[in-house]
């Protein structure tokens, strides 16, 4: 065993982490730090002679990488090559809406129409898919409706559509092979890393459909490759090469995140990455004044905050400018934000809401209407609560004579504390007076003529809001207060009129403080199903908000106001938002949304269970000819990469336990190595993985697709790691078993000391290699699907009761 | 100033580093594992003491636990009404002295010390302890909040000493015990019938026997002292996970401290093996297994009180069940037969009672909205079933007997709404992979979707081999495979319905059919036939071990039951982690008419805010320190001063995030007093923030900062004292306090709701959390 027993005090070992590694060798006596180690090393050097001096060794090393660049490009060729076939294969096939494409191809139907949609994830990859889609010609009639609907008959051109993603799911092998290339892996193992990447049946089903996944993947391993790629010219700050790869860390990081948030699991790693470096530069040892550290951090800032946050707005702003039109995503937004949208009822259907009318009440999220019926609730409920047995007031979700609400003013006779009433010259010319922000109404129920009120009753299904019923109008006098209501709008100002349809309004009860809330739940029979409504105490309560409907007033005639000038439709709508506030308004709905995916989906799965391919995802399938396509991971590949995460974490934890003991099995230069490269490599994997854990919506298996590339590319690191650690070209053989000098020896030199590595370790990887085609051969029809011969033979492949493959 | 530090070089250090001599940075230098060179290891981690002078200390402890001892007890008896959660824990501690046997969340130590304080005042057990109502007049409700009164009170000496033992100054320990003693929040809840105020005591034990012991450790490991204080962490730790499962945090954060210990001593490379190895055995035995032989020593306890049958027994096993005297268990029938009214129960650890009630599946929840089938934890007759055959034709004449064998198909017909027990490939409401169970069809339709076969799986008492072998009540463990589907029925896994199907757990039909699964094992749990022999008090085996896992397993299954229910918890009485830490929300502890006496739960916005607030500057401080350290400026005196203000940052800190972060994960139910722990942290942390940055500013101003802060926390808590001995008249009176809008101190408008719902509101179930 190679042990180097020396005593260090944390200070001296922190300083050599400080020494660059520049690919220009420095002498060893100014590599390190020489007081003890220079002893040591020529104490062994008497004992044992060196093979060779370790400049030697550099130059060597730097020569073959040379001699070897034209094999790398050969190998990048071939990679890419295999990626575009596996990916291109029978793309065509199944001609039918696959899976999540009925949501992706519909949202690039929306862009060619132009009209306005809402969707959890940010708009990129879909503009990027209607950018082919319109390339194609297409121009979006179809909105891809259900799964299993055929395109051909559809006149969709799905191919161009899914070459896209294909394309971009191909790229994604080589920018792995690549990043192996440059954390300094042997040619045969980056070969290796690209292979698996290649023949995972995962990537391929995921890549040859009209999803965003492959998008993500590729921005994503970008971003990885691009912030190595910078990492490497730290040496030569400020340089072309240094700004130009940085920037380029700050645009792929900006894409993966137009495609979907998951790109802020990258955004962390490289944020990680950036602190680290940028805590070593704060280092006093390194030599930076604070001048020079400021501008170092700005150039940081400008480059990986500034420039991937404008990037991601100008998606938005496109998004925006290409969805000009009232669409179906119309309601998840603010009445503000609709009344920009063209064709929007927000401003062609939008009047001022005059006293005396008649309209109905319209829940703003259940969609529900303020009804009353001429039924009361029931003395005692069967949670042993008693009613007032008066007039039931619900929600009601179809149209109907009972859900019209007169609106009366307050009277000040009545009721003495009522705010004055407002009217300008136009009203009174007009002799029409208009509801206005924070007035105070009553609200008539035009069929049973009765007056809204709650009053100090437990609604029937709680025990803390307030029962909401109604008062005959003879009887409404004595009990006036409880019949009034302040007509609240949302971001309203005083004098503000009141409109259908643009203005949310919430009516808070003047003499009980409560508002008019919709419980969650629906009444039993008595209640004839219908949702209940009962007094909110919590005015702030997100679902207090309420708008006018459907309006009847004398002076409003067709929908419109006579008094109003008509409006066009196709003009350019009257609301405006700035960029900004619309951009923040959407962004947080997007949030709000995606964590309200909380319902459970058949084939949603926990992310415990992604990394041992314990299920998959039915994304699609046809009886006829027993075909499907079945997202599963080519599994001997991903236990394969499991296990790998698993070793690396072990020989982690024992390489500190030991080192703790000041017993240095890797010595200082090969530790740094693994930590920066394979240790960079786990924070990747572990930071698209964990989060999940966290989140309570309902996840799938793809989720773990960023996560599992980090993970094949981590296995194959460390294979090469384990093997070349163990062959005769370990750093303590190069220095002719000289431990102290070993340590030393720079990882690209051992790294580069020969292409393939030992034959048994090539034999090894092709080994392994043969199973991996095996299985991915084997579970390719489910894959590609392209059907199986027999029940039998599907059979064969549900290796797993948890397996949900169809027809097996 | 600082700028120009940070600029310099290694080279301008040489002089002189921040005003300090050049000679102690070696010392600063030193590996961090070097604490057994020094000279003279015992002087330096002493408390100051002034030789020579008078000590203070002792007088300073004392008058504070006289003056937090007049806080607690003052005006204890004023509210002669069951308040809040007392509803629960009155409730408990009357069962330990019946001696009935009941179940909760939580684990029984502190609801055993409550019965214990309720014996020593002469309470017999009778009271209900229902929300608001009225104690009578022989029910010396005072004596037992004095009980808790005290031990809360003893807080406040802990919070000094713990100061003095964490380096800070007197005035700072005095501070720091003043924050714990007129904390409006933690002297309010101590006050009543409740577990806060012991599990506080506990988590504030700990912390103190933690800080001690490392003192110990830091200056003479191994020694007997250093032994004793570890097993008094130990203990503390113990009672305080018995007390409630947060006590699980106070165990993080003496487990993380513990590694760190081996973790540094492992790099030292003196120390022999034979010490460092006897380092982790004295810590295995005093931290892990002495805390777990408190925990399990408190059940040991729980299960020998309470011998009686009460409400609490179908969370347990039948077996369990059947060795409690009072339920008639043993007069089961053995053997069952067809025709016999059975219940069924779940062989998972917790598991229900099979079940049935008249609502159906809703609309939308499954396919067939038949009659819900479910899992109860309650006797009920809607547990009760009849075993059928499968044809009408078969069964046995009146007063024939005719019993039931392992492989028979049957029926089970529910008693109440007579449906029949049925499956189908419909998919289950929750679990989607499998097949729903319903209740549905008549005796005298055949389907065979009703057929069910028996299988045994296990049995505890001997059959003859070879026999067919007989279902029997409360022993026979057997599965349920539904004919048609070949799945088995099954429950478990803590699957809980939604709100319509009562939050009850749910029936599917498991196609796994795993009989492996104990979910999908079931036992006779009650048997009623009138043609058979009662069974007579046979021998049914007992075991502890097995009652204490299915204990646990059941409190744990109830702990994540108790998820957040708008229709049945007002909203302000629950809140959200993050409004705890910058006082968004007061909670209310009783009704709120006018004419009742209320109390409001509520903290001292100096301590709330200015621990908060001090959690961000000690942040910063840090982040100032370490950039200062990597441009090498020397803030330190010395390693040992380093370390000091790391273990004081470490206990507060890491004490407050590990109390404080885990309900942002928790799906529970949350309320207010959930971070009083964490709040305990951060006053500790409070404290030594201030200490530390008032130290830097000359003595004289020193102090007065201190003194400032501590003549603020109490002119503050005079201003909301009487949230705490309690307001009588309208709670407009105190509508100047309602400091922050959020604060339902009162209504806002005069003559509230909350009189008409005071009913309801009086402690409404909060879940006893």
């Amino acid at each position: 065993m190679s042990e180097v027993r020396k005593r260090k005090g944390g200070k001296e070992r922190e300083k050599d982490a400080d020494e660059p590694v520049s690919p220009v060798p420095q002498s060893p006596e100014k590599a390190k730090a020489p007081e003890k180690l220079a002893p040591a090393a020529e104490l062994s050097r008497k004992e044992k002679p060196v093979v060779k001096p370790l400049e030697e060794l550099i130059a060597d090393a730097q020569e073959k990488q040379e001699q070897w660049s034209n094999t790398w490009t050969v190998g990048l060729v071939f990679v890419s090559l295999l990626a575009f076939l596996t990916r291109m294969y029978r793309i065509q096939d199944p001609g039918k809406v696959v899976f999540d494409e009925v949501h992706f191809g519909k949202f690039a139907s929306f862009y060619l129409r132009g009209e306005y949609y809402f969707d959890v994830h940010p708009p990129l990859g879909k503009l990027l898919l209607a950018g082919t889609a319109a390339l194609a010609g297409y121009d979006g009639h179809y909105l891809f409706d259900e799964i299993g609907d055929d395109y051909v008959v559809n006149k969709v051109p799905f191919v161009s559509m899914r070459l896209f993603p294909a394309l971009c799911g191909s790229l994604i092998i080589p920018f792995c092979y690549l990043t192996l290339k440059e954390l300094g892996v042997s040619y045969v193992a980056a070969l290796f890393g690209a292979f698996m990447l290649i023949f995972d049946n995962a990537l391929i089903a995921q890549s040859r459909l009209i999803l965003l996944d492959s998008m993500l993947l590729l921005f994503g391993v970008m971003s990885i490759y691009t912030w190595i790629k910078f990492y490497k010219t730290r040496m030569s700050p400020f340089s072309f090469q240094w700004w130009f790869w940085m920037s380029m860390t700050g645009v792929s990081l900006a894409l993966t995140l137009g495609v979907k948030m998951v790109g802020l699991f990258t955004i962390a790693v490289v944020g990680i990455a950036v602190l680290f470096d940028l805590w070593r530069l704060l280092d006093i040892d390194r030599g930076l004044s604070m001048t020079q550290f400021y501008k170092h951090f700005a150039a940081r800032a400008l480059c990986l905050i500034v420039l991937p946050i404008t990037l991601y707005l100008s998606f938005f702003y496109i998004h925006f400018a290409l969805l000009p039109y009232s669409g179906p995503g119309d309601a998840f937004m603010t009445p503000k934000f609709q009344a920009t949208l063209m064709g929007s009822e927000m401003f062609t259907k939008s009047v001022a809401v005059p006293y005396s009318s008649i309209a109905t009440i319209k829940h703003r999220d259940q969609g529900i209407l303020l009804h009353s019926h001429d039924a009361k609730y029931p003395l005692r409920y069967e949670n042993g609560h008693v009613s007032s047995e008066g007039q039931q007031v619900t929600g009601y979700e179809h149209p109907d004579g009972n859900n019209y609400w007169e609106i009366i003013p307050v009277d000040a006779a009545k009721y003495p504390e009522a705010p004055e009433f407002k009217a300008d010259a136009m009203e009174l010319k007009r002799d029409v007076r208009y509801l206005r922000h924070n007035d105070i109404v009553q609200l008539l129920h035009s069929v049973s003529l009765s007056f809204l009120l709650t009053h100090d009753v437990a609604s029937p299904l709680t025990n803390t809001n307030m029962e909401m019923t109604t008062v005959p109008r003879d009887k409404a006098d004595e009990r006036y207060e409880e019949t009034l209501w302040r007509v609240v709008v949302q971001g309203g100002k005083d004098g503000d009129r009141v409109r259908t349809k643009s203005s949310l309004v919430k009516f808070v009860n003047v003499k009980h403080n409560v508002c008019v809330h919709p419980n969650k739940l629906t009444l039993p029979e008595w209640g004839f199903n219908q949702v209940e409504i009962n007094g909110e105490k919590n005015l702030e309560h997100k679902s207090n908000w309420w708008a006018f409907d459907d309006i009847r007033h004398t002076t409003i005639v067709n929908g419109t106001d006579i008094f109003e000038p008509p409006v066009d439709a196709s003009k350019k709508p009257r609301g405006h938002m700035p960029f900004l506030a619309k951009f923040f308004e959407l962004q947080a709905k997007m949030f709000e949304a995606n964590a309200g995916l909380t319902s459970e989906h058949p084939y949603s799965s926990t992310p415990g269970s992604w990394p041992f391919v314990v299920r998959g995802i039915s994304f699609w399938e046809n009886k006829e000819g027993l075909r499907q396509i079945y997202l599963l991971g080519n599994p001997f590949i991903w236990w394969f990469s499991i296990t790998a995460v698993g070793v690396y974490v072990g020989i982690w934890t024992v390489d500190r336990i030991v080192l703790r003991r000041q017993v240095d099995l890797l010595g200082f230069s090969l530790r740094r190595w693994f930590d920066r490269s394979i240790g960079f490599l786990f924070l990747a994997w572990l930071l698209h993985w964990i989060p999940f854990f966290l989140m309570g919506r309902m996840l799938f298996l793809h989720h773990y697709l960023p996560s599992f590339i980090f993970s094949t590319m981590l296995a194959t690191a460390l294979l090469d790691f384990i093997f070349r650690l163990s062959n005769e070209r370990s750093p303590s053989t190069l220095t002719g078993g000289n431990a102290a000098l070993a340590a030393r020896v720079p990882y690209f030199v051992w790294m580069r000391t020969s292409l393939f590595g030992n034959i048994l370790y090539t034999a090894v990887l092709v080994g392994l290699m043969g199973s991996f085609l095996w299985c991915f051969a084997f579970f390719s029809p489910i894959s590609y699907g392209y059907g199986l011969p027999s029940v039998e033979a599907v059979r064969e492949r549900k290796w797993f009761k948890s397996w949900d493959l169809q027809h097996a | 100033m600082a700028e120009t530090e940070l600029r310099k070089r290694p080279a301008a250090k040489a002089t002189t580093v921040n005003g300090q001599p050049e000679s102690a940075k070696p010392e600063f230098e030193k590996p961090v594992a070097t604490f057994t060179e020094d000279a003279d290891p015992q002087a330096k981690n002493k408390i100051p003491k002034k030789k020579n002078s008078f000590n203070v200390v002792p007088y300073i402890a004392l008058l504070l636990t006289i003056a937090s001892v007049f806080t607690r007890v003052y005006r204890l008896g004023r509210a002669d009404f069951v308040v809040w959660d007392e509803a629960h824990f009155g409730k408990f501690a009357s069962f330990y002295i019946k001696r009935s046997f009941y179940f909760d969340v939580h684990p029984p130590l502190g609801k055993t010390l409550l019965g214990a304080s309720g014996l020593f005042v002469g309470y017999n057990g009778s009271f209900p302890f229902e929300s608001g109502k009225q104690y009578p007049p022989e029910l010396n409700y005072t004596g037992m909040r004095a009980f808790c009164s005290l031990i809360g009170s003893l807080m406040v000496p802990l919070g000094f000493y713990t100061g003095l033992q964490l380096k800070m100054s007197i005035l700072a320990s005095t501070f720091l015990a003043t924050m714990v003693m007129l904390d409006v929040a933690l002297l309010s809840i101590s006050r009543f019938i409740l577990l806060d105020s012991l599990l506080l005591f506990f988590t504030a034990l700990s912390a103190y026997c933690l800080v001690v012991f490392r003192n110990y450790q830091k200056t003479e490991p191994l020694s007997t002292r250093w032994h004793i204080w570890m097993a008094y962490t130990g203990i503390s730790i113990g009672c305080c996970l018995s007390v409630k499962w947060v006590g699980l945090f106070v165990i993080a954060l003496v487990g993380l401290n513990t590694l760190e210990d081996l973790w540094v001593m492992l790099g030292d490379l003196k120390m022999p093996v034979r010490t460092y190895a006897r380092h982790w055995i004295v810590r295995i035995a005093f931290l892990i297994l002495l805390p777990a032989a408190v925990y399990v020593f408190s059940f040991w306890l729980h299960f020998t009180i309470l011998n009686e049958s009460g409400e609490g027994d179908a969370q347990m096993s039948s077996l369990f069940q059947a060795n409690l005297q009072g339920n008639n268990f043993h007069e089961n029938p053995i053997s069952i037969a067809y025709g016999s009214k059975i219940s069924i129960k779940n062989g998972a650890r917790g598991g229900g009672l099979l079940h049935s009630h008249i609502q159906t599946y809703p609309p939308g929840a499954s396919g067939s909205e038949q009659q819900q089938v479910t899992c109860y934890h309650h006797k009920d007759q809607n547990n009760e079933w009849i075993v059928m055959t499968p044809a009408e034709e078969d069964m046995p004449a009146e007063n024939e007997i005719k019993y039931l064998y392992e492989g028979d198909t049957i029926r089970l017909q529910h008693d109440q709404t007579k449906k029949l027990l049925h499956s189908h490939p419909l998919v289950a409401p929750v679990s989607k992979a499998h097949w729903e169970v319903s209740g549905y069809g008549n005796l005298s339709i055949p389907d065979p979707n009703d057929l069910w076969v028996v299988e045994i799986v296990k049995d505890g008492r001997l059959q003859l081999e070879g026999e067919k072998r007989e279902i029997r009540s409360l022993t026979t463990r057997f599965a349920l495979r539904h004919k048609a589907l070949g799945c088995l029925l099954h429950s478990g896994e803590s699957k809980n319905l939604p709100e319509w199907g009562f939050k009850q757990a749910e029936v599917y039909c498991d196609k796994t059919a795993d009989v492996k699964n104990p979910g999908n094992l079931w036992n006779v749990e009650q048997h009623w036939n009138s043609l058979l022999p009662p069974g007579g008090a046979a021998a049914y085996p007992q075991s502890f071990w097995r009652d204490f896992i299915d204990l646990n397993i059941a409190m744990w299954q109830a702990n994540n039951a108790l998820t957040p229910d708008p229709t049945k918890e007002p909203d302000q009485l629950t809140s959200k982690p993050h409004q705890w830490p910058i006082m968004q929300v007061g909670l209310r502890m009783c009704g709120w008419g006018d004419n009742e006496l209320k109390y409001f739960l509520l903290g001292n916005p100096v301590v709330w805010i200015g621990s908060t607030v001090a959690l961000v500057v000690f942040a910063a401080v840090c982040f100032v320190y370490l950039v200062r350290a990597q441009r090498r400026c020397g803030d330190w005196k010395n390693e040992d001063e380093l370390d000091d203000f790391m273990f004081a940052g470490k206990v507060g800190v890491l004490g407050w995030f590990l109390h404080y972060l885990p309900f942002f994960i928790m799906g529970r139910v949350m309320y207010l007093h959930h971070y009083f722990p964490a709040l305990y942290f951060a006053i500790i942390l409070f404290a030594f923030v201030v200490d530390h940055l008032a130290k830097r500013t000359g003595k004289v101003l020193h102090a007065v900062i201190l003194l400032a802060f501590t003549a603020g926390v109490v002119a503050v808590f005079v201003q909301f004292s009487d949230f705490v001995f309690g307001m009588d008249g309208p709670a407009t009176q105190w509508a100047h306090l309602k400091w922050i809008s959020t604060w339902n101190v009162f209504d806002g408008v005069a003559g509230s709701v909350g009189a008409a719902l005071s009913g309801d509101f009086g402690g409404a179930g909060s879940g006893s959390a």
